[in-house]
């Protein structure tokens, strides 16, 4: 611990770092931040920072407003968008109860727990996600809705275009905030990008993915666009998913890989991927969590609206990418229904616990499917015990409810901050008389 | 000397030989290798370990050198020397057969033993020869080992001729930490040697190895100079950099070269086998940490991030090899850290968690052999000496020293251990770390468990004074005996000496000592606890006398309950009230459990301790868990039937009633505290005392004169009876409930209006005498028709015309837990005839069940105090009791009539019978039983953790812990009572709104 304190010390005396912003997430997974002089670090480090936890989302209850934001020095990056004038400086937050426990309400600890499980179990989590995001010209909506940057398509190299100098220029902030990246390119819809995270470890990747989505905004203000992570903005062009690719390790061996096995996937594997199919119609309120999340998964395409998988079947809620030949080390899923705009420590946190409880009882994973869901009729689905993700926000809320999984996973307080709040969310939606219906009946009736 | 054949077979088995045939033809054949001198062996054989071990190597090692044996044998000491080795260590026999030319280090005896920087002398010179004309790792470490061993069999020698090993122990204790620097700084000079001559670990150039300055630092027994004859050594590493020429980080580089070589040189592999092993994981963030820091990092780390038990590892810092001004710099800059680290909260309980912890792991099989971690082993009398340390260090430097011997002689000169207790310590240690001695150096293993086998046992008790197995086994257990007693008598009896002269002790703290040990204990208050402790034990009276034998451990256990300075202040009150009585100090003197059990309850509830301080005699049933069980109704309404026979005037017949009520709850209390009761034995208990205690009082008002309730008997003018309701009927009362109640009369000899009158007036009497303002009784009459604006009490009739007009279902639903408690059988009966009409109804129609449904959507909105959370309310709170109880009272108005079985005013009893029905499914039962068995019992035990009643889980942290704690939770539970609660009730709260309202598709 203590060389990382003195490395962040050192690095902030060397660079003549001016202000040091604490991250941390609340539940809704919106990023806060609170600045402080280098001079409090110290200070930070041993006792943590305390504010006012009421203030603040979910995360605590109002009788019990202190709370402290404690540092993680392995998370110090000094910020590149801030230039060399007053660098700012950065780390994620745990936070922490004023007697010095973890706080229930914390989404890192909420994570920080689940891999504890995990750990327990004699398992480390690694995933890398491919984010999609938009590029559209401003914030503002046209009479059209939003208006993309341009009009380029999969792969599209756009030449002289804004999404290929953005994404050079945000790669390569990533990279000075030590996030690898894996890969990037154009994403189908027009503006749309992707941006493939290089793997890490859960933790790492939450608070990688938090850092990824200011990086984007900054980059985008900076070159005058905006980027959004909404995960339905267009009706007619596919929406912003989060797919995220997983595999256990055990110590340096990679848990899913079994030579020789059906797509070389171990029986962990197995079992891992039959309690996320069993479990993910009640972690979805929480992997897709805005009432706008339910247009991607319903907006057809390549959208996973149904509870099954494939290899390489890109319809599959889950898909078993193709195994390559002497690459044990990265045999691993890949989740499809995520969106960009999830709070990654709750999502990755049920995620994981939903396989592993698969592991835990030893779940049978069903038949693999391997037709386009999408074209079978309901009945064929039916006759094929698929059964469909929620249809809305509301839907999902229901079986999150029920969820003894949820409510372990994230804890009590947090479990039913998170229904109380999407439950309000919908309710709002719900009481709203939308452009559709004005079109569809103003005139008719 | 007598030739061996004069020696009879059972003089030989006196002597000590157990193979005796074979021994005459041994020592026939010694006589015949080395001469006469071979005659001399017979005494010491005699007096050594194990005499046929001594005599079997004696031959091997003859045959091997004749000549040296021979002369060693010709002198009496010398012979005495040699053959002690043999007999006591199989692993200096193997030594000696390997190199045979080491038999001269028996020649001459050491009257002292090499100081520490001769030794280093010879021990670089040997790894410096042996390092000519290259390196080979090989060969420097053998030699060292070689050095090292036959040092050790000098020392040997020199430790078993001792007249009294026991008073030379630490003298061989420190010269084994000699030998060890030794050792490793010849290893660090062969490392240096090694790094500039060779290539294999780097390519270094010789001034930046001698611009390298490394210090090696020893911690624990080798720190403090009371090593072992094996065991590892624990070490760290500092390193700066001599000048600017060689680079501080390139200086550290090659320091851990160094340091590596240097622990390898002992442990690596070679020729002669390793020495011990050097374990470096003491030094900053232990294993993943850098092997060698500079000074600053080290001070910078231990400012910053070192935990407690850093600290006192520290304690026996001391710089052991390389270069001392660097090693000697490091120690005075942390010991001022060490001295500091008390001062931390937690402290003391850090370290007792340790301690625990450290016995967690002993495997169960090894406690009792185990000599230095069981119970009454060396690490008591370590952890005991090093807290005294730590608490007293701080202010007084003349107790900052580094080993155990003598730290005790400091804390004794000191004044914070009486000189007797300091002797005892002192003895016992070193009787212990004798017996480690010996039984390490048998095979040289590193072991502190005492040996099995008959034999290993007769050559551990003849090395130390003793006869055989039985007597070191006795005397071993009863030292161990001694040293657990130890901790009390040394730490905690002296608190007592600041405030009170104690008998038979010399010793005496001041009160700031004493009020740094309690704080160091967990009181908050040292000041007051010191006030409260004086009263307790000062002047000559007997009570006085047991109170100071007693309070140190009282004070010890009321330091590991949750309100250490509470309950010492309610045993001082208790005390002053009973400490007149002879059986209550003697119970507490004598009785293991008492105390124990007292402490429990006073720590843990202040309703039992408000109580206790009414009826202090209670105390007595601490003796047995069997007086804390509940008394039956009948005893108690017996009891109370005598009271009232004796006519004595109302208010003394009053309060003598109450005085049993009191003691009652009080004897339910302390076995709900105690772990002794279970919830429902706890609420039929209260709910039989309730019972018992109307219905004395109506009786007492309806037949004393005094009352004036009239002029006439009662009996004559009419019956009278007591319904109870609500948690009441259901015999479900907790401490702090409410009665529930109704009254019913039937008009016998009198009007209609003066039989109203006189039942009316039997109620207000009933409610003045009654209330008792020590433990709150309360009887809520709300539950009647017309709820508030209704009449008292009404007649038979009157009930009958109002159900048949008025009734609503709310009202029915309120009869399903209506019971007569008290008053005439046959006017209890016929009301039980009448409600059932309306209780178990034969259809409840739609709308009726739809208003059940409203009433109670619009009281969880309503009735819920303002701003409380609805998940924390007990009672109304998502899926407590009120919801279970409403779900099943539902069941039973709609089912009732159809399945008798169900009709029972107790909820879980109505639970099960409803799945027995098939009305409800088991599992859903379950989950419901689930949460009302938890949110009942964290009702009761918040009332007799606070003596306040609450609906509410509480927030404070605190508090939770102290209800998770009578709720037998493990100490420090207050999270995962609050995750408990909350989840259960989550799931309750899902069945119930399924059963209760019905699926629904929008909320």
């Amino acid at each position: 611990m203590d060389k990382q304190r003195d490395f962040v010390l050192r690095t902030i005396e060397e660079r003549s770092v001016k202000f040091v912003r604490l991250w941390f997430t609340d539940v809704a997974g919106t990023l806060k931040s609170v600045a402080i002089a280098p001079a409090e670090i110290e200070g930070a480090f041993a006792e943590g920072i305390g504010f006012d936890g009421s203030a603040i989302e979910g995360l605590a209850r109002t009788y019990e407003a202190d709370m402290l934001a404690c540092p993680d020095p392995s998370t110090f990056q000094i910020l590149p968008w801030r230039g060399e004038i007053d660098p700012t400086a950065r780390m994620f937050c745990d936070i922490q109860t004023p007697d010095g426990q973890p706080a229930a309400a914390d989404p890192r600890n909420v994570l920080r727990r689940a891999l504890a499980k995990a750990s327990d179990m004699g398992f480390s989590f690694y995933i890398h996600p491919e984010i999609e995001f938009y590029l559209l010209k401003s914030s503002s909506i046209g009479p059209e809705g939003p208006i993309p940057v341009d009009k380029a398509g999969y792969f599209d190299n756009v030449p002289g275009g804004t999404a290929h100098d953005f994404r050079r220029r945000a790669v390569s902030m990533l990279e000075q905030l030590g996030i690898s990246v894996e890969f990037s390119h154009h994403e189908g819809g027009p503006g749309q990008n992707e941006i493939d995270l290089r793997y890490a470890d859960a933790l790492t990747m939450a608070d990688n993915i938090m850092t990824f989505r200011t990086v984007i905004k900054e980059v985008a203000i900076e070159q005058g666009v905006y980027a959004t992570f909404m995960p339905k903005p267009f009706t007619e062009h596919p929406g912003s998913g989060m797919h995220t690719h997983m595999s256990l390790f055990q110590g340096d061996t990679n848990a899913f890989f079994e030579p020789g096995g059906e797509y070389h996937l171990s029986k962990t594997a197995k079992h891992f991927i039959a309690g996320l199919l069993h479990h993910a119609p009640e972690i979805t309120a929480v992997t897709n969590q805005y009432v706008n999340s339910y247009k991607r998964l319903w907006g057809g395409g390549e959208a996973p609206s149904f509870v099954c998988w494939g290899h390489n079947n890109r319809s599959a809620l889950i898909r078993v990418p193709l195994y390559k030949p002497n690459k044990g080390q990265s045999s691993r899923i890949e989740y499809r229904a995520i969106d960009s705009a999830a709070n990654p420590y709750l999502a990755y946190a049920l995620i994981l616990s939903a396989g592993l409880k698969g592991i835990e009882n030893e779940y049978e994973l069903p038949a693999e499917t391997e037709d386009n869901v999408w074209s079978l009729t309901d009945s064929e689905r039916r006759a094929m015990g698929i059964q469909p993700l929620p249809q809305s926000l509301d839907h999902a809320i229901r079986k999150l409810e029920e969820s003894e999984l949820a409510a372990e996973t994230l804890g009590e307080e947090v479990f039913s901050y998170v229904l109380a709040n999407k439950r309000r969310e919908w309710s709002e939606y719900r009481s709203q008389v939308t452009p559709f219906e004005l079109k569809q009946n103003l005139e008719t009736l | 000397m007598a030739d061996a054949r004069s020696f009879g077979l059972s003089e030989l088995a006196r002597l000590g030989f157990v193979e005796l045939e074979a021994t005459i033809k041994k020592l026939d054949q010694l006589v015949a290798v080395v001469g006469d001198s071979g005659r001399s062996a017979l005494d010491p054989l005699s007096r050594s370990a194990s005499p046929d071990q001594a005599l079997n190597a004696l031959l091997d090692l003859a045959e091997i050198d004749k000549t040296a044996i021979k002369k060693l044998l010709k002198s009496a000491d010398s012979a005495e020397r040699l053959i002690l080795c043999l007999g006591a260590s199989s692993a200096l026999v193997d030594f000696l057969r390997r190199h045979p030319e080491a038999l001269n280090v028996l020649d001459k005896s050491e009257a002292k033993l090499p100081g520490v920087v001769d030794l280093k002398k010879t021990f670089i010179e040997t790894a410096i020869d042996a390092a000519k004309p290259d390196f080979q790792s090989d060969r420097v470490w053998s030699s060292i080992r070689y050095r090292y061993r036959k040092e050790l069999l000098r020392l040997a020698a020199f430790d078993l001729t001792q007249g009294n090993p026991e008073s030379g122990m630490h003298v061989v204790a420190a010269h084994l930490a000699d030998l060890a620097s030794a050792a490793l700084e010849a290893g660090l000079q062969a490392a240096r040697v090694e790094l500039t001559t060779t290539s294999d670990h780097g390519v270094y150039n010789a001034t930046e190895v001698a611009d390298t300055r490394l210090a090696v630092i020893a911690m624990g027994k080798c720190g403090a100079r009371e090593l072992n004859y094996i065991s590892d050594v624990d070490v760290i590493f500092v390193a700066e950099s001599a000048n600017d020429r060689t680079e501080s980080s390139r200086a550290l580089e090659i320091a851990t070269r160094l340091a590596t070589r240097m622990m390898r040189a002992m442990d690596g592999n070679a020729s002669e086998p390793a020495l011990w092993q050097v374990d470096p994981n003491l030094r900053p963030e232990g294993k993943s940490g850098a092997l060698v820091r500079t000074l600053d990092s080290h001070l910078a780390y231990y400012d910053r991030w070192a935990q407690n038990w850093e600290f006192q590892a520290l304690l026996k810092a001391r710089v052991i090899a390389g270069d001392e001004q660097l090693g000697e710099e490091y120690c005075a800059k942390t010991q001022a850290l060490v001295w500091s680290s008390a001062g931390r909260d937690g402290f003391v309980e850090s370290a007792q968690k340790m301690r625990e912890r450290v016995m967690e792991f002993i495997p169960n099989e090894e406690v009792d052999r185990q000599i230095k971690l069981g119970p009454g082993g060396l690490r008591d009398i370590e952890f005991t000496v090093q807290l005294l340390q730590l608490v007293h260090g701080r202010t007084d430097s003349s107790v900052q020293v580094r080993d155990t011997l003598s730290a005790i002689a400091a804390l004794r000169d000191a004044g914070y251990i009486g000189r007797e207790d300091a002797a005892t310590f002192d003895r016992d240690y070193r009787f212990l770390r004798l017996l480690e001695h010996r039984i390490q150096l048998s095979a040289m293993r590193r072991t502190h468990l005492m040996p099995t086998s008959e034999s290993a046992l007769r050559a551990i008790a003849r090395q130390v004074g003793l006869k055989n197995a039985d007597e070191l086994t006795s005397r071993w257990e009863a030292v161990k005996a001694e040293v657990r007693s130890l901790h009390q008598q040394v730490f905690y009896r002296p608190l007592l000496s600041a405030v009170a002269r104690l008998d038979n002790s010399d010793l005496s703290l001041s009160s700031e000592q004493a009020e740094d040990r309690l704080r160091a204990i967990g009181f908050l208050d040292a000041k007051s606890a010191m006030t409260h402790i004086q009263a307790l034990t000062s002047g000559l009276s007997r009570r006085a006398a047991i109170q100071r034998s007693l309070l140190p451990v009282l004070i010890q256990w009321f330091g590991e309950g949750s309100e250490p300075d509470v309950a010492l202040l309610a045993f001082r009150r208790l005390s002053e009230d009973l400490g007149e009585s002879p059986w209550f100090l003697r119970m507490l003197r004598d009785s293991s459990g008492a105390a124990n059990r007292l402490t429990t309850v006073l720590s843990l509830s202040r309703l039992a301790t408000s109580l206790l301080e009414k009826i202090p005699e209670a105390a007595a049933w601490l003796e047995h868990s069997g007086d804390v069980q509940p008394r039956s109704s009948n005893e108690i309404s017996s009891e109370m039937a005598s009271i009232l026979e004796r006519h004595e005037d109302l208010d003394k017949t009053a309060s003598a009633l109450k005085h049993i009520r009191r003691r009652e709850t009080l004897r339910l209390a302390m076995g709900a505290v105690l772990g002794d009761l279970s919830l429902q034995q706890i609420e039929i208990g209260l709910t039989a005392i309730t019972e018992c205690y109307l219905a004395a009082f109506i009786e007492l008002v309806s037949s004393s004169k005094e009352s004036g309730v009239s002029s006439r008997p009662v009996s004559e003018l009419l019956e009278f009876a007591a319904i109870a309701m609500g948690r009441f009927g259901g015999e479900e009362l907790g401490f702090g409930s409410d009665a529930d109640l109704m009254f019913v009369y039937r008009a016998n000899a009198a009007s209609n209006d003066e039989a109203q009158k006189v039942a009316e007036k039997i109620i207000s009497e009933l409610k003045r005498l009654s209330a008792d303002p020590v433990l709150e009784f309360e009887i809520d009459i709300d539950l009647r028709p017309e709820g508030k604006n209704g009449a008292v009490a009404r007649s038979l009739d009157s009930y009958r015309q109002y159900y048949e007009r008025w009734a609503n279902t709310w009202e029915s639903q309120a009869l399903l837990r209506a019971r007569p408690v008290a008053g005439a059988k046959a006017l209890c009966t016929d009301f039980e005839e009448l409600i059932d009409k309306y209780r178990y109804p034969q259809l409840l129609d739609a709308s009726a069940i739809i208003q059940i449904r409203r009433i109670k959507a619009r009281v969880e909105t309503e009735r819920l105090p303002q701003g409380a959370d609805a998940r924390r309310h007990l009672k109304l709170g998502r899926g407590s009791l009120s919801d279970v109880e409403w779900l099943v009272q539902l069941m039973q108005l709609q089912h009732g009539h159809e399945h008798p079985p169900i009709r029972t005013p107790k909820t879980l009893e109505a639970l099960s019978a409803c799945v027995a029905e098939g009305l409800i499914a088991e599992h859903d039962a379950r989950v419901l039983k689930e949460a009302w068995l938890l949110a009942s019992r964290v009702r009761s035990a918040s009332v007799l953790w606070a003596n306040k009643r609450t609906d509410v889980l509480p927030n404070d942290r605190r508090q939770l812990d102290g209800i998770a704690r009578i709720l037998e939770y493990p100490a420090g539970s207050a999270s995962a009572l609050e995750q408990d609660y909350l989840a259960f009730t989550r799931r309750s709260r899902g069945v119930f709104e399924r059963l209760f309202y019905g699926q629904t598709e929008s909320e």
